[in-house]
């Protein structure tokens, strides 16, 4: 786990606001917190996890961290829910949900209940909840993803487990329902000393272009995604060959996770066909461990894409917002709380739309830096970990003091 | 002498999981909402995009004239002057009597679906004393240059929903413990919707220096 401190953030986020902290913090010392989620590495929640643990222990907060064991059968049951709390239709067997609940009740086995608040993050432990009247903490359900349309039944067998949790904590209000316990806003963080949004040297990014052949003569409009049609990368070329009748520029579509998936696979064969030669345009395959890339490029473009046809939080856009770059997103998933339009990005609604908004940021250079300087305010102010860490110390007294609107000290 | 004790006040969003598609769902959800849900929407929102000024203030003048395109309501709802109110249900009642005027006078947008729905929220609030305690005017100047920005928001707006909405913490003070009225009166004269919290610490202080000059 990171060894950061929280006053490496004071440079960034300024001196108030870690007052902020430790004043919050100081009526909260000694509480025992314990996290559970379904993976130690890869993904956004284990990486949000491995910075706002160690800072929620330098805040005097002893915070542990769990993460459920199964096997093969069980994380292809979660990834079915998975798949279905995000809308897809599937068959949900009772084999399925047997499964579900004894590898659960399995690790509930060797866990140390003795906390005081339990956050559980996303539905794979969802069912932790059941050893409730064992203890005396509080239990929170942190949903990190989209449920605003789920299959029915799926929900319906999730629900009875989160309506016995004291609070429901949601990306956006979007994704919430209408649920017996209250629910909270917790919008996801990015890290701004991580190694995909920390300062970097100009010649470090110069290197990077030089390697990957990208011309440092032409604006660069630049979409970060894995190659999933509901990325829109096909979408992508098309905008970009739009706006390119008018101004000149080149586009890099740059992500991961094509090699060892067949649709990853047949995406980015049909993105290198609708590409079609064009030296302008710079597909880039990049292993998982490209966080360092990912920064230059984004720092690098001119303007940031998030054409997405759907989207969980889409936090691609506060990194491009971080990094003072106007960013034109989709308005779909959680890209409309993160782009208030015309102040903080622009957003859009088809190909047209994102080409038009092409031309005019790259005709209106005054403009794209409003939109990116108001941007990389708007992401200091609420999806910096800083923040996110506030929000779960605001928490903990909420917890305390249920039902009260006003909790004055 | 009262000093003047600093607090913060820090707030969690709170999600109702209520939302509204259209103009009379709107008005439906307006009538049986918390009043720390109008709280919210007219006053504590925006200020977290305290870094700029935008066209409405109201989060429910923002919805409407960009998810419903209905303009004139929104000029009409942005238009409301919190301080010609002294409670937030006088405020809800206005606020309610322009969107039913509006739907009398165009009866087809009753129903019409907006782009996005608007998602209702409220706010818990926690309050905390800083370290920081103003004996004079000349303390107060000092520790208001530096004071954190949620400070500034716990008592020149959060404090309306104590003391009634047309005053603040600040004034409350220069008046009923320093005496001084007209210092009190130029506090609550400022637009808090034409300036960030930033702007707002620079013309305060520059109150406070000339008070303290004369």
């Amino acid at each position: 786990m990171s060894s950061i401190r929280l006053t490496d953030y004071e440079p960034i986020v300024g001196r108030q606001t870690l007052e902020e902290l430790y004043l919050l913090a100081e009526g909260l010392r000694g509480r025992r917190i314990k996290m559970v989620n379904s993976t130690a590495v890869g993904g956004g929640v284990a990486e949000i996890l491995n910075r706002l643990i160690p800072l929620l222990n330098d805040l005097g907060i002893s915070t542990q961290w769990t993460v459920i064991k199964g096997g093969e059968d069980f994380f292809e049951v979660t990834k079915t829910i998975h798949n279905a709390l995000h809308g897809e239709q599937i068959s949900f067997p009772s084999r399925m949900k047997e499964i579900f609940l004894e590898v659960s009740r399995e690790n509930l086995k060797y866990i140390d209940l003795d906390q005081d608040v339990m956050v559980i993050h996303d539905p794979q432990p969802i069912v932790y909840v059941e050893a409730r009247e064992k203890t005396q903490a509080k239990w929170v359900w942190r949903c990190h993803i989209d449920i605003s349309h789920p299959d029915e039944e799926v929900w319906d067998f999730l629900r009875g487990f989160v309506e016995k949790y004291d609070v429901a904590l949601f990306s956006s209000p979007r994704f919430s329902k209408r649920l017996p316990i209250p629910q909270f806003l917790f919008f996801p963080s990015i890290d701004p000393l991580s190694d995909k949004n920390k300062e970097l040297e100009p010649e470090f990014i110069e290197q990077l272009l030089e390697r990957f052949a990208i011309s440092q003569d032409k604006p660069m409009i630049t979409q970060i995604s894995r190659f999933d049609r509901l990325k829109d990368p096909v979408g992508v070329i098309k905008a970009y060959r739009m706006a390119k009748r008018y101004v000149d520029c080149q586009l890099v579509l740059a992500g991961g996770g094509a090699s060892d998936d067949p649709e990853g696979e047949a995406v980015l064969n049909e993105v290198r066909t609708e590409a079609d030669g064009d030296s302008d345009i710079h597909i880039l395959l990049l292993p998982p461990t490209s966080s360092l890339e990912i920064n230059a490029l984004q720092r690098a473009s001119t303007i940031i894409l998030q054409k997405s046809i759907r989207e969980g939080f889409g936090l691609t856009v506060s990194e491009g917002m971080w990094k003072k770059k106007p960013v034109i997103g989709s308005a779909v998933g959680g890209i409309p709380a993160q782009i208030i339009p015309n102040l903080t990005g622009v957003l859009v609604h088809s190909v047209e739309g994102t080409a038009y908004q092409i031309r005019y940021l790259l005709s209106h250079p005054e403009m794209s830096k409003k939109l990116g300087d108001y941007g990389h305010e708007y992401v200091k102010e609420r999806f910096l970990i800083t923040r996110n860490l506030k929000r779960y110390l605001l928490l903990f007294y909420v917890l305390s003091h249920p039902g009260e609107r006003i909790i004055h000290f | 002498m009262n000093p003047f004790y600093f607090y913060t006040s820090s707030t969690l969003v709170e999600l109702t999981g209520e939302k509204a598609n259209t103009l009379e769902e709107l008005l439906t959800l307006l009538k049986e909402c918390t009043g720390s849900a109008i709280f919210y929407h007219v006053f504590q929102s925006y200020r977290e995009r305290h870094f700029a000024i935008e066209k409405y203030h109201s989060d429910f003048a923002q919805w409407i004239s960009a998810s419903l395109d209905e303009e004139p309501l929104a000029e009409r709802l942005g238009a409301l002057d919190v301080r010609d109110f002294t409670s937030i249900r006088e405020l809800r009642e206005a606020i309610l009597r322009i969107i039913e005027s509006h739907l009398r006078e165009h009866p087809q947008c009753r129903d019409r679906k907006g782009k996005t729905p608007f998602f209702f929220c409220q706010s818990v609030s926690i309050i905390m004393p800083t370290k920081y305690i103003a004996q004079d005017l000349r303390d107060f100047y000092q520790i208001f240059g530096s004071i954190g920005i949620r400070s500034i928001h716990y008592h020149l707006v959060e404090a309306r929903l104590r003391l009634g909405i047309h005053t603040n913490d600040f004034s409350h003070w220069f008046r009923t413990s320093l005496n001084k009225e007209k210092l009190a009166k130029r506090l609550e004269d400022i637009d808090i919707y034409l300036h960030t919290l930033e702007e707002i610490r620079e013309i305060i202080l520059q109150d406070v220096q000339e008070e303290i000059r004369t």
